[in-house]
């Protein structure tokens, strides 16, 4: 049973395309993850989903039925911004979204013991971490069976993250269906069971982890860093080169890959500090299908 | 409709607004200071007023004076507070530059040979100086001090006509009366028409008195309309769209109508509660307030349900709080005057008039007079409050039909 299907979907704002023909499939009790940079366009297409954001094109249906008011009670959305009332305390937010969804009043309590949040804090007054998971709370309040999370670590510090994590794997336990938007490759490889690499409106590739590596072949990847010279000839040879400030990855598909490069960047003068041989990353993935760095 | 959505827009909404400070000063402070400034300045209205009068005369001997004319003046009074009060001056410059001070309304100067001329039977002279500055108050001023020399004429007049009369026997020759068929008790009455040919009796009716102090609640009910009722609702939706929160509420089951009635009723209950405050506040303070009747509540509704339409139109149409703050008071001060809320039609120039029949708010403010402070029958303004009724049910639709059209463009 598919939990979200997507067909074709085009979305403009103005003369911009944001979404350009996408297809997705969820399936129900997933994990899935889209993966792309900043304007891709996975918020927009999140709030199609989840928030009845209008569209031009395409077909969205909910568990085989058309998305609709009454589809959208499958579905939890927690946003990136905060969606809670300032001047409200934590339990009268999560009570007026009870009212709203007619969900049961229990579950405000529950859900303020189980996120272990301060119910009657306004707020205004919760730091970010606990913002958002006041909105995760406030999404799970009606029971919805597909879990939709914007960008859901960003701007949480280390254990809010973590604690974050778990959660959605627990979720996942419960028989949710979820679909995270992300730039951050650690968290699509971490929690996806699948994944999608979205870029400038469109899908560039679905599938499961391993396989989208397995794109790569049996290539390894040299991460050198140092003070290093000659890098732009460097790019010639070998096209799919990532720089950093003071390193560079290259794949390699041959094996002598590791000597040309280091030979060529002694000889242009660098100093190099470290190298190292590594596993490819879905970054690595990214940049073989997108030509393009992931942030 | 989900009456528990419902429910919980209005307590989200009331919780919200007992906690913003802007909020509260729109509900509280802007309605006591209204009713506070219209009460220390009108109310207790009618206390008679008095005139600081100078007089100008020389002493003279003669059986009757200027100084008598003062006298009298000084013991006039309406309800036991007298109308002059007047005091003397040496000389004409000396009254003349008081007035120019300040220090008093009005100088009367009787010439030097006043006494003499009003006792030999002569035309007698008296000068008045007004302070023009002021045209309200020189109105008045010399209505009272002209009405008071009228009288005094009068008075004259018929004391010589009294003597003329005592002698009039003597003087007209019975052929004379023969001749024209006309006895001398006629030729008396002539004389006495000619020379007063009217004489105006004054009776006093009570008629509806309508005080000061709920004329003024009623202009206040009126300014709650004008700008609380459609800066909370028009305001209220556009934060919820800043936030972000209204997506949230257009996403849930919840429909427009949900959303809007759910504002409507929190909008409502707001403004109704200080409305209450207001009368309640003028009632402590003034010892006076107004009672609407059930009549009088329903025309409120309506009123409040016409303004918060209004409101949504003007946020759904800038879509920016700060265009609809500025858009509100652009509309709502000249309507403040025109369309007659904080001052009577009467005194409105005719072009301004229609604005009061056909504006609903000055409609409904206008009706909820006539039922109130004029207790005329109900039947008397149906037509009034169906008319605001249709154009509130219209004004409704519209606001509808914006809301969804913002809505659906909410990106
Ligand atoms: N309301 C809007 N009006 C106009 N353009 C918009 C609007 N919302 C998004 N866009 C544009 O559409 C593109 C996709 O935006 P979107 O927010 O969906 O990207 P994203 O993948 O979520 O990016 P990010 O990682 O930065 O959140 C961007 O170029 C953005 O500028
Ligand atoms: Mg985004």
């Amino acid at each position: 049973m598919l939990a979200l299907e997507v067909k074709n979907l085009r979305k403009s704002y103005g003369d911009f395309q944001a979404l350009k023909g996408v297809d997705l499939e969820v399936e129900d009790g997933e994990i899935f993850a889209i993966l792309g940079p900043n304007g891709a366009g996975k918020t927009t297409l999140l709030r199609i989903l989840a928030e009845g954001l209008g569209y031009d094109e395409g077909e969205v249906n909910v568990f085989g039925e058309p998305l609709s008011k009454k589809s959208a009670r499958h579905i939890g959305y927690v946003p990136q911004e905060s969606i809670s009332y300032d001047l409200l305390t934590v339990k009268e937010n999560l009570g007026f979204y009870a009212d709203l969804y007619d969900a049961p009043r229990e579950e405000v309590d529950n859900l303020i013991s189980k996120f272990d949040l301060p119910p009657s804090s306004k707020a205004k007054e919760l730091s970010g971490g606990l913002k958002r998971r006041l909105n995760l709370a406030i999404s799970l309040l009606y029971d919805p069976k597909v879990l939709i999370l914007d960008e859901p670590s960003t701007g949480l510090d280390v254990p809010s993250r973590k604690q974050l994590w778990e959660d959605i794997i627990k979720f996942r336990e419960s028989g949710k269906t979820i679909l995270i938007a992300t730039h951050y490759m650690e968290e699509a490889e971490l929690l996806s069971d699948r994944l999608t690499i979205m870029d400038s409106g469109r899908i560039i590739r679905t599938g499961k982890i391993e396989a989208l590596k397995s794109l790569l072949g049996d290539r390894t990847v040299i991460h050198v860093s140092g003070i290093l010279r000659g890098v732009d000839n460097l790019r010639k040879m070998f096209p799919r080169l990532i720089e950093r400030r003071d390193s560079i990855r290259v794949h390699s598909d041959v094996d002598n890959t590791l000597s040309i490069v280091v030979e060529h960047l002694i000889s242009s003068g660098s100093r190099i500090r470290e190298i190292r041989v590594e596993e490819p990353t879905l970054e690595d993935v990214f940049l073989e299908l997108t030509g393009k760095k992931l942030n | 409709m989900k009456a528990r959505a419902i429910k919980g827009i209005v307590v989200k909404d009331l919780k919200e607004i007992s906690r913003e400070k802007v909020a509260l000063f729109w509900v509280f402070v802007f309605p006591l200071m209204w009713v506070t400034l219209f009460g220390s300045i009108w109310g207790g209205g009618g206390e008679p007023i008095t005139i600081d009068l100078g007089v100008v005369y020389s002493d003279e001997d003669t059986e009757f004076t200027a100084q008598d004319v003062v006298e009298i003046m000084e013991n006039i009074s309406i309800e036991n507070a007298p109308i002059f009060n007047t005091k003397r001056f040496d000389n004409e410059t000396a009254g003349v530059k008081s007035i120019k001070k300040g220090t008093i309304n009005a100088l009367v100067v009787f010439p030097n040979d006043f006494g003499k001329s009003v006792v030999t039977g002569k035309q007698a002279k008296i000068y008045l100086y007004f302070d023009k500055s002021d045209p309200q108050e020189y109105q008045i001023v010399s209505g009272v001090v002209k009405g008071f020399f009228a009288e005094f004429e009068k008075e004259m007049k018929k004391k010589r006509m009294e003597i003329q009369l005592q002698y009039a026997g003597l003087y007209i020759s019975e052929d004379v009366m023969k001749m024209y068929n006309i006895s001398l008790e006629d030729i008396k009455s002539y004389m006495v028409a000619g020379s007063e040919p009217l004489v105006i009796e004054e009776k006093e009716v009570e008629g509806t008195k309508v005080s000061p102090i709920k004329f003024y609640i009623t202009s206040f009910i009126g300014i709650q309309f004008l700008f609380a009722t459609m800066l909370i609702i028009g305001v209220g939706i556009l934060e919820e769209i800043e936030k972000g929160t209204l997506k949230r509420v257009v996403a849930s089951p919840a429909t427009s109508w949900d959303f809007l009635i759910g504002k409507i009723a929190s909008t409502f209950i707001i403004v109704m509660f200080s409305i209450l405050v207001g009368l309640t506040y003028s009632r402590i303070v003034f010892g006076e307030t107004l009672v609407p009747s059930l009549a009088g509540w329903l025309i409120i509704l309506i009123a409040s349900v016409f303004s918060m339409s209004l409101g949504i139109i003007i946020a759904m149409a800038t879509r920016s709080i700060r265009s609809t703050t500025a858009l509100v008071n652009l509309l709502s001060m000249p309507l403040l005057f025109l369309a007659g809320v904080v001052i009577p039609e009467a005194i409105l120039p005719s072009w301004a008039k229609p604005i009061v029949n056909y504006f609903p708010l000055g409609r409904a403010l206008k009706d909820l007079r006539l039922l109130e402070l004029y207790h005329k029958p109900f039947v008397e303004i149906v037509g009034g409050v169906i008319y605001i009724l249709a154009v509130t049910v219209v004004m409704l639709l519209a606001s509808v039909v914006l809301y969804n059209r913002v809505v659906k463009t909410l990106e």
